[in-house]
């Protein structure tokens, strides 16, 4: 079963990038993956995805950043991102909002909360 | 960073998690198929990604760590999946350890603030017994336990449970309530309902948020809980307050035995001289044993076997000791009967005081009733010694009432609770005068018996070493 998606990840880390695009992959979702922020703003205007899960911790252009330029980008404005950040604090989960985050989840990932996550925003 | 910074405080149960994966990935390998042995070969390069910053110790901080341990987990849980109900329970029972010990480890790294030491308790180490019907949690609790430097057995059941504490002296009782067959409450009111048990504290823990419960239980006797999945530091800490509770009970319990020997001692040593309620002020009152003295108004009674020495030469010794067993044996039990204390027996002659270390009214008068009743009793020492074909004996027993100087006398290293005064001597002196059968009374005795003693007659002795001439009399009867 594919089709579901695509969702972009967006993740420098190649370990945790290719497990997280496995795990979704088996989930039944069409994974795309970027490795930089500017790498996840040109493939989410080339591709719209349904969804975007980025790394906030990332090379070139970082996680923030690059959720701002989406939302200021009409063509990638409407697209949910769900920021990954290692960090637990309170204020995380503000500056990801107030980047533009539509949801938030903490490294390491809990998959089943992820899914559920990704579920509200891309429903079967 | 300073010092020898440990930014990952759980990272030897999940190093060892990861050696015991590792150690069966290369036989494991070759039978899975190709989508697990992906998961796998994920498994094992996240493991070492993650090995190698815990290694590098400076160099990897919380951010790295936490994607590394992310990478590790999601590939277990990946292949966990994949292998779950299938031929690999092996792999599948590591994987969940392994799974376990990754979700300890990010819950620590959660709770601790960056470039801070690891948080450790130190404790005592205890003997914990873990209760738990599924291996892993067992596992991870001894493990756990075990590193913090506790010697930790498990137990699979409520039965395994009860046979381990009847055979080893269990500090803390990790308890999981859910269990099939006898459950953590039954267990939990088995241990608190046994007389060696019941003082072993008792960690509950509940699989749910399952506060009623937990109520239950500390209602039911339970020390302390913890909610699964628990925090590897709160566990440590509960168990450290538990072994402190066990080791202050042990104490008290060794405490109140020392208690108990050195009273049952001192039963054992002066009962032989005192009686029972005698003994029973002095230990209620240890001040009473400090050595000195007070001036004390006592009847002092003396007694002993007349012709003893000559008896002594005609007799084997062993003949001798048993017969002065016997009398002695006799005589003894009457004088602690009218609650006299022995000052001391020296050969035949016994030598006992009314009135000290306790003073009442009727010392005098029990005085003369001890002696008569002394008396009395050696016609039935005497038919015994018949039986053995020994002689029969005679006793005289002299009384004398006046005040002396009561107390422990002699050094700390060996005191006796003695007499010593002027009515001592002339004790001697009457006892010397008095003949074979006979009770012979001072007269201070008589007259603070104030007529209760029938007086058959009385004498005037010149004793030596005496000045004045005493007046004693015989004593043949009482009536109160």
């Amino acid at each position: 079963m594919s089709g579901r998606g695509p969702i972009l990840l967006v993740e420098d880390n190649e370990l945790n990038r290719d497990m997280l695009r496995r795990r979704l992959t088996r989930a039944g979702f069409t994974v795309l993956t970027a490795g930089d922020g500017r790498e996840a703003l040109q493939r989410m205007e080339a591709e719209q995805p349904a969804l975007v899960l980025m790394d906030m911790n990332l090379p070139v252009l970082d996680g923030w950043n690059a959720c701002r330029e989406a939302r200021a980008n009409p063509t990638t404005r409407a697209i949910p991102i769900i920021a990954l950040t290692a960090h637990a604090m309170a204020a995380d989960r503000q500056n990801a909002l107030g980047a533009g985050c539509d949801d938030y989840a903490t490294k390491p990932i809990d998959f089943p909360a992820l899914l559920e996550k990704i579920e509200a925003f891309c429903p079967a | 960073m300073t010092g020898e910074l440990q930014p990952f405080p759980f990272s030897d149960v999940l190093l060892r998690a990861i050696a015991e994966v590792r150690s069966i990935a290369a036989e494991v390998a070759p039978t899975l198929a190709a989508e697990p042995r992906e998961d796998l070969t994920g498994v094992l390069k996240a493991a070492t990604a993650l090995e190698r910053d815990l290694g590098d110790g400076e160099a990897a901080d919380r951010h790295e760590l936490r994607n590394r341990l992310g990478a590790l987990r999601g590939y277990a849980e990946m292949l966990l999946e994949q292998v779950e109900g299938d031929a690999h329970a092996e792999l599948g029972d590591c994987l969940l350890r392994l799974v376990q010990a990754t979700h300890s480890a990010g819950d620590l790294t959660l709770d601790s603030q960056p470039g801070r030491g690891s948080v450790t308790i130190t404790s005592e180490p205890g003997f914990i017994l873990a209760v738990d019907d599924r291996r892993e949690n067992r596992e991870l609790v001894a493990r756990y336990l075990s590193r913090c430097g506790h010697f930790v057995v498990t137990a699979a059941d409520g039965e395994q449970a009860l046979a381990t504490l009847e055979e080893s002296d269990v500090d803390v009782v990790l308890l999981d309530l859910v269990m099939p067959g006898m459950d953590g409450r039954e267990v939990l009111a088995r241990i608190k309902a046994h007389p060696e048990w019941h003082a072993t504290p008792v960690i509950v823990i509940s699989g749910h948020q399952d506060m009623q419960g937990i109520i239950d239980c500390i209602e039911a006797g339970a020390d302390d809980y913890l909610f699964k999945p628990f925090n590897p530091v709160l566990l440590q800490a509960r168990i450290k307050a538990g072994i402190e509770r066990k080791r202050w009970h042990d104490r008290e319990d060794q405490y109140r035995q020392q208690l108990e020997r050195s009273e049952q001692f001192i039963r054992a040593t002066f009962g032989r001289y005192l009686s029972d309620e005698i003994v029973t002020d002095l230990l209620e009152r240890p001040e009473g044993l400090d050595l000195g003295g007070d001036l004390r108004e006592v009847t002092i009674l003396m007694s002993d076997i007349r012709g003893f020495t000559t008896l002594c030469e005609q007799l084997e010794p062993t003949q001798v000791v048993t017969m002065l067993n016997r009398y002695l044996g006799a005589m003894t039990d009457i004088i602690l009967a009218w609650n006299g204390t022995i000052d001391e027996f020296i050969g035949d002659a016994i030598l006992a005081v009314f009135g000290a270390p306790q003073g009442r009214n009727d010392d005098a008068d029990r005085a003369v009733q001890c002696a008569l009743a002394m008396q009395a009793a050696v016609d039935a020492v005497n038919t015994a010694n018949a039986a053995e074909g020994l002689p029969a004996l005679r006793t005289a027993v002299a009384l004398n009432t006046g005040t002396v100087i009561a107390g422990n006398i002699g050094s700390e290293r060996r005191s006796k609770y003695g007499f010593v005064g002027h009515p001592m001597n002339v004790t001697s002196r009457i006892e010397d005068a008095t003949g074979p059968g006979e009770v012979l009374a001072a007269d201070s005795t008589v007259a603070a018996l104030a007529g209760r003693a029938t007086v058959a007659e009385s004498r005037e002795l010149q004793a030596r070493g005496i000045d004045e001439a005493l007046r004693v009399h015989l004593v043949t009867g009482y009536l109160p």
